[in-house]
């Protein structure tokens, strides 16, 4: 807006704002004042911090211990799941964007088509025994790749129009001097669309990260459990020490917002790219 | 990868004969969509298959595998848990209505806030709650909830809100405001909404099939024909459901008979032919019933009120008046459904000072409305966002000279110009809603809670699964699901296109 706003009208529109986001971050600073404390501490005071030599730290130890290996699982998953499905996402789209050939269509429909079909919700009873024939109960295997094959459909979308927005002119030239497929993926594919593949790997790595169902129904051991359903059968088995429970879910969630904190603009940007696509 | 390098599409000089380059590059782009094309197949579209294989089975793996037709889906329809889930996706459909307005009015102060550089803080914020793992956010939500240790208790003790919400509630002879206004809408509800609908499903329907239908063209006389032919189909259906339900071979007879009808239905009635899952579903909903002119009855109303309405009111003020005839409904039905079927007897829980929120068949419902407090979810004020800032500065300035305030603007500005998104919004809302169920799972746990009170859909098919053990009538619950998702989309895609 042009001319200078009063004082008080931008005061309210930063109240509005704190407003919403004190009372959204709340349940997080509950969450950190809890896991310094025992429960006969939290008794006492349950509304704030006690002095700091009275916090807990012992509750952070032993959380580290259980929560590590599920953060170790949901990394490794969710890592694979994101390069699977960007290599799968680079190769489909670079085909369907630049070359005409026979059932091209058919291709391109049959994969939109199911990004209009509803997901997991319901046919997560059949993709459980298509699972279970496999042979991949209780593997990880079983969330990468089944997490894969869904996640690529949005990348190869979102993608594809991009490739087709690029100068037709680099890959012609590119294929005079004798380039092929895969020479015009790597070097005029990647680097152009850098951003937008940004885009898409983290649309795809948060889907991944947040998944419950799917590991829910696969995976039984404890040492396999990604870190929702690790998080939940923690909450559902003990007689509950609160404080070593907030730690392991303060825990839990430190590896992306430290991945946040260097990437802020790719995500802030990825996701509202992501909302906007649908 | 070498193959890849030399199939360049250079060679002009072939020796070879013609056709074997062209195959052979076909064969190279089948080959680079490998991948792709595998991983969707096998795990896209053969579950999805799957699905509507196994719904007509009675199916306990490694036990019992019996063809029995349509009977997975009339065991449905007549099954209580089945309506009751769906009431508890309405109710709280509508009380998306009113938990998405903090989003839409902190994305307009955002947008409203001058400084660029606070403007973007306050946007990396908004994302943080995406970056936490939802299970945290739901557990940390759980604990507030616990009886005696959650923070929610202590926080309505020390506010004196328990005694606020006490007052509301009574004691079971001298019941409070709340369960007061609920028996003064019972009559309503009991007689008017419960058996004109029968269940969210007869609303959809119709609704589902005119709005398809309404696509299609509306000048030639044929469709007369066409209307006439589909109330009859859907007459029909009964017995041809009673015929399917003898064999595999006289199922797949009906089916193709039914397909057939469709095929032909279609091309008198334009695009229509997305209508078919819905005639299906009206078709075994009609027949799970004794009345069995009913789902006629119903489709026939629905065709003759969508053309009187299309024929009575001009095309211009049409859609208007259907918009405003809409959304007073829907503001009716709102208020019924949040006053008449949620708070409905006293609970006697606040006066202890100790409600257990999930623990109580008649709180269950309010602690789950409540969840997430407030409300403030990152994609919707992103959505939000990126449609205020389609916004032209030339609109705010026209406002500015006409003297509007900052009141004004929002209701003359930026709300209708938003609405496309609003409507996207609530429309991922709403299948968001129908097909969620892990916060159900796991703030309530299997069963849905005390007395199935959050049993939703998807929570009833995940528990027929797995717990159980009636895998086929969990795919036949996961196809109604599977339909209602596609009505939405259509939805989705008619309004959307529409507004662009």
């Amino acid at each position: 807006m042009a001319r200078r706003p009063p004082l008080a009208a931008e005061l309210t529109k930063h109240g509005i704002v704190w407003f919403v986001l004190l009372f959204a971050f709340y349940p997080l600073l509950v969450m950190i004042v809890i896991s310094f404390k025992t429960n006969a501490q939290y008794e006492a005071n349950p509304w704030f911090f006690d002095p700091v030599s009275t916090w807990q730290w012992g509750n952070w130890s032993t959380a580290w211990v259980i929560v590590r290996t599920y953060i170790a699982n949901s990394v490794v998953v969710s890592v694979t799941q994101m390069v699977l499905s960007m290599v799968m996402v680079v190769l489909t789209a670079y085909v369907l964007a630049r070359h005409r050939f026979r059932g091209r269509n058919l291709v391109y429909y049959g994969i939109i088509a199911s990004m209009f079909l509803p997901g997991t919700a319901a046919t997560l009873v059949t993709v459980f025994w298509l699972v279970r024939n496999l042979g991949l109960v209780n593997n990880l295997m079983a969330l990468i790749i089944v997490g894969g094959a869904g996640g690529q459909v949005v990348g190869i979308f979102i993608l594809k129009q991009f490739i087709e927005d690029l100068p037709k002119e680099l890959f012609e030239s590119a294929q005079i001097d004798g380039a092929g497929h895969l020479r015009q993926v790597l070097s005029i594919v990647l680097p152009m669309s850098g951003p937008i593949l940004a885009t898409i790997a983290i649309l795809d790595f948060l889907g991944s990260w947040n998944g419950v169902m799917l590991p829910l129904i696969v995976l039984r051991d404890d040492e396999k459990l990604t870190i929702p359903v690790g998080l939940l059968r923690l909450e559902g088995e003990y007689v509950k020490q609160w404080g070593e429970l907030m730690a392991g879910y303060a825990i839990a969630s430190v590896p992306l917002v430290i991945v946040f904190l260097f990437t802020m603009r790719w995500f802030v940007r990825g996701i509202a790219a992501g909302a906007i696509k649908g | 990868m070498s193959t890849g390098l030399r199939l360049a599409p250079t060679p002009v000089v072939g020796k070879s004969s013609r056709w074997l380059p062209r195959t052979r590059r076909w064969l190279v782009l089948y080959a680079l969509m490998l991948p792709t094309l595998l991983s969707m197949g096998v795990f896209g579209y053969y579950p999805k298959l799957d699905v509507i294989l196994k719904s007509a089975y009675r199916w306990t793996p490694g036990q019992v595998q019996e063809y029995v037709g349509a009977g997975n889906f009339l065991d449905a329809f007549s099954d209580p848990l089945f309506w009751q889930s769906f009431r508890v996706v309405m109710i709280m459909l509508v009380a998306n209505l009113v938990k998405m307005w903090p989003g839409i009015i902190v994305a307009i102060a955002l947008h409203r806030i001058a400084s660029d550089r606070w403007r973007y803080r306050y946007q990396v914020m908004f994302v943080v709650p995406m970056v936490i793992p939802g299970m945290v956010w739901l557990l940390i939500w759980k604990s507030f909830y616990d009886p005696d240790f959650g923070i929610l208790n202590r926080l309505l003790d020390v506010s004196g809100a328990m005694s606020v919400l006490a007052w509301l509630d009574g004691t079971d002879p001298d019941p409070g405001v709340m369960p007061r206004i609920a028996t003064a809408l019972r009559p309503v509800i009991d007689q008017a909404v419960t058996p004109a609908f029968g269940g969210v499903w007869a609303l959809l329907v119709p609704g589902a099939v005119w709005l398809t239908l309404a696509g299609g063209s509306r000048e030639s006389s044929r469709r007369w024909w066409g209307y006439g032919a589909l109330v009859a189909l859907v007459g029909a259906a009964p017995w041809m459901a009673g015929l399917a339900l003898t064999g595999l071979p006289a199922a797949l007879g009906m089916l193709s008979v039914l397909i057939g009808g469709l095929v032909v239905l279609s091309r008198t009635l334009g695009p229509g032919w997305i209508i078919w899952p819905f005639w299906v579903m009206l078709t075994l909903w009609a027949s799970a019933d004794v009345a069995w002119w009913r789902g006629a009855a119903l489709l026939g109303g629905a065709v003759v009120v969508g053309e009187l309405a299309l024929r009575a009111l001009p095309r211009l003020t049409g859609p208007d008046l259907l918009r405003w005839a809409g959304l007073s409904l829907v503001t009716v039905a709102s208020l019924l459904v949040l006053f008449g079927l949620i708070w409905t007897e006293p609970t006697n829980q606040f006066v202890g000072g100790r409600p257990a929120w999930l623990g109580n068949q008649d709180l269950v419902l309010p602690a789950v409305i409540f969840w997430g407090f407030p409300w403030v979810g990152t994609i919707g004020v992103l959505i939000y966002l990126a449609g205020l800032q389609q916004i032209s500065q030339d609109v705010y300035e026209a406002a500015e000279l006409d003297g509007v305030g900052p009141v004004g603007k929002l209701f003359k500005i930026e709300l209708p110009l938003i609405m496309t998104q609003v409507r996207i919004n609530l429309i991922f809302m709403t299948i968001g809603t129908l097909t969620g169920y892990e916060m159900f799972l796991i703030l309530l746990g299997d069963d849905g809670g005390p007395g199935n009170v959050g049993l939703v859909p998807g929570l009833y098919m995940y528990k027929s699964a797995f717990i159980d053990q009636r895998y086929g009538y969990a795919c036949a619950l996961g196809m109604v699901m599977f339909v209602i998702i596609l009505l939405l989309t259509i939805v989705y895609q008619k309004y959307v296109k529409v507004e662009k």
